[in-house]
């Protein structure tokens, strides 16, 4: 009953459930994104796992990732330059690097993976319809294969990823897509501002800014993006965020 | 859409890049000059928005853009309007279309003005909204992907003019020189930086980047460099608008990284609350 394939399918239940639950729902899309990335470490034993999306401008942004680790957002961010993200994004297909001390195809990215402890790599594209929107990216610090059916479920996560950026039954669809784009990247340009403000207030680091931000919308149970925006805008007393 | 003329995106970058470094009050323009010149558009226009919410004309290529801008403003209804008001890109391929039924009040009148697809993108500092870029043109028809790279693109340059728009000499900074780091919207340090700036000098979001950016020219480096600098607490601002490296809180115009051992306790205790 409580072999370690029905502990995870428990899991995956769950966080399918959860998933399901907060599309139907009016939803904040950082959010649930965040929340993806945290399933991919717990469902795939990834030991991170970060969010690229297009900004079409021609470049791939970091829009969420399982840790706000500033090296390993660096790591995320590289990748609009070279790395097996940019490769996910631009061929539309994984990417598997298993170990990356053996791959040569992305020296400056394996040299940086690896100053930070990871090993392999793995990139899902996100896709809709012929269309690719950005990347799934995990990482392991072991050489790590993934099996089939991990994958599987990352694609799965992936594809609901892609999902919720255009989840809205509205026929003018291109429109809706650079609205939903252009939104998640506002988003996380306002987090990393409300990071900026928290972090200068409390004399505290941008991760444990981010921290405190996420746990207070949980707390006081407002969207990520709407707290940030109130930390922005200085309509928001911060104090209670920095106690 | 028909035609399959591609956009030239390297002359389009090429040509808001030059826009944005002349500087001054004509950048606003170049920007869009550079919009219609390179990218599919009849023509475009921009709008800032000052405190309160009030909207600005800036400039404008042509009568129908300027036109277009005053009738939605005028009647509190239209793609601009929307876009001013949510902070979303709006995309109307064809304003005349009967199944476009968003805006009845504008659509009418924007008939008589001959635009049928308008394409509007908001002009923001994360949340804080400056303003938008106004595109239209005169045949109906949805935006190709590499039409919205450029737009987008072109909003980004606008951005940055604005930033300049009405600013320049007010804070003792010189007026920007030299290309604009294109890529710097696209960093986080960038943005953290901002927020750091917010709360050291009391600044909303747009204030704040452009005394990054302005400081960035002045002493020679990529906003990027000198965001960075911010983020390692290694220079902040002064709410009196004085920029300062660690350590001894001494005024300096060379940000050169200091050697010091970061502490974050030297500092001035100036936040409240």
């Amino acid at each position: 009953m409580s072999t370690p394939s029905a502990v995870r399918e428990q899991a995956l239940v769950t966080a399918f459930v959860r998933l399901a639950d907060t599309l139907v729902a009016d939803y904040d899309v950082i959010e649930l994104f965040h929340a993806l990335c945290g399933d991919c470490v717990a469902l795939l034993g990834a030991d991170a796992a970060g969010l690229l999306l297009t900004d079409q401008r021609g470049a791939l942004q970091v829009v969420s990732a399982s840790t706000e680790a500033a090296n390993l957002v660096e790591l995320f961010q590289l990748q609009a330059e070279e790395g097996p993200c940019l490769d996910c994004f631009r061929t539309s297909a994984q990417v598997h690097a298993g170990d990356l001390a053996t791959d040569t195809r992305w020296p400056r990215f394996a040299a940086l993976a690896d100053d930070n402890g990871f090993t392999a790599v793995h990139a899902l594209p996100m896709r809709l319809r012929g269309e690719t929107i950005g990347a799934l990216n995990l990482f392991h610090r072991n050489r790590t294969d993934m099996s089939v059916d991990e994958l599987a479920i990352g694609q799965a996560l992936a594809d609901v990823a892609t999902i919720a950026i255009l989840s809205d039954r509205n026929t003018r669809e291109r429109e809706r897509l650079t609205e939903q784009l252009q939104a998640a990247l506002t988003s996380r340009v306002i987090i990393e501002q409300a990071k900026g403000v928290l972090a200068e207030r409390g004399q505290i680091p941008l991760d444990e800014a981010f921290t405190r931000l996420r746990s207070h919308a949980r707390s006081t149970q407002q969207r990520l993006s709407d707290l940030a925006r109130a930390v922005t805008d200085g309509s928001l007393d911060t104090t209670p965020l920095l106690r | 859409m028909g035609g399959g003329c591609e956009v030239d995106q390297a002359r389009l970058s090429q040509a808001l890049a030059d826009a944005v470094a002349a500087g001054g009050a004509e950048s606003a323009l170049a920007v869009c000059r550079a919009c219609v010149e390179w990218l599919p558009m009849t023509g475009a226009s921009i709008t800032m928005m000052t405190v309160a919410e009030v909207q600005e004309p800036v400039c404008a290529t042509d009568a129908v853009s300027a036109r277009i801008d005053e009738l939605q403003f005028g009647l509190g209804d239209g793609p601009c309007v929307e876009s001013f008001r949510t902070g979303r890109a709006v995309l109307v391929p064809d304003i005349a279309d009967p199944a476009e039924t968003r805006w009845p009040v504008f659509a009418s009148a924007a008939a008589a003005t001959g635009a049928r697809g308008m394409f509007v993108f908001p002009l923001q500092v994360g949340g804080a909204r400056i303003g938008v870029l106004d595109c239209y043109r005169d045949v109906p028809g949805p935006l190709t992907d590499e039409d919205v790279t450029g737009a987008l693109r072109t909003a980004d340059a606008a951005v940055w003019s604005l930033l300049d728009h009405g600013r320049t000499g007010s804070d003792g900074e010189p007026e920007p020189a030299g290309a604009v780091d294109g890529s710097a919207l696209t960093r986080a340090e960038v943005h953290q930086a901002t927020g750091m700036i917010m709360a050291q000098a009391r600044l909303g979001a747009p204030d704040a980047l452009a005394r990054l950016r302005a400081h960035s020219f002045r002493v020679g480096r990529t906003i990027t460099e000198v965001a960075d600098d911010v983020v390692a607490r290694r220079l902040r601002l002064s709410p009196d608008g004085v920029w300062s490296t660690t350590g001894g809180g001494n005024p300096t115009d060379r940000a050169t990284p200091s050697d010091d051992p970061v502490d974050p306790r030297s500092r001035d205790d100036e936040e409240k609350s």
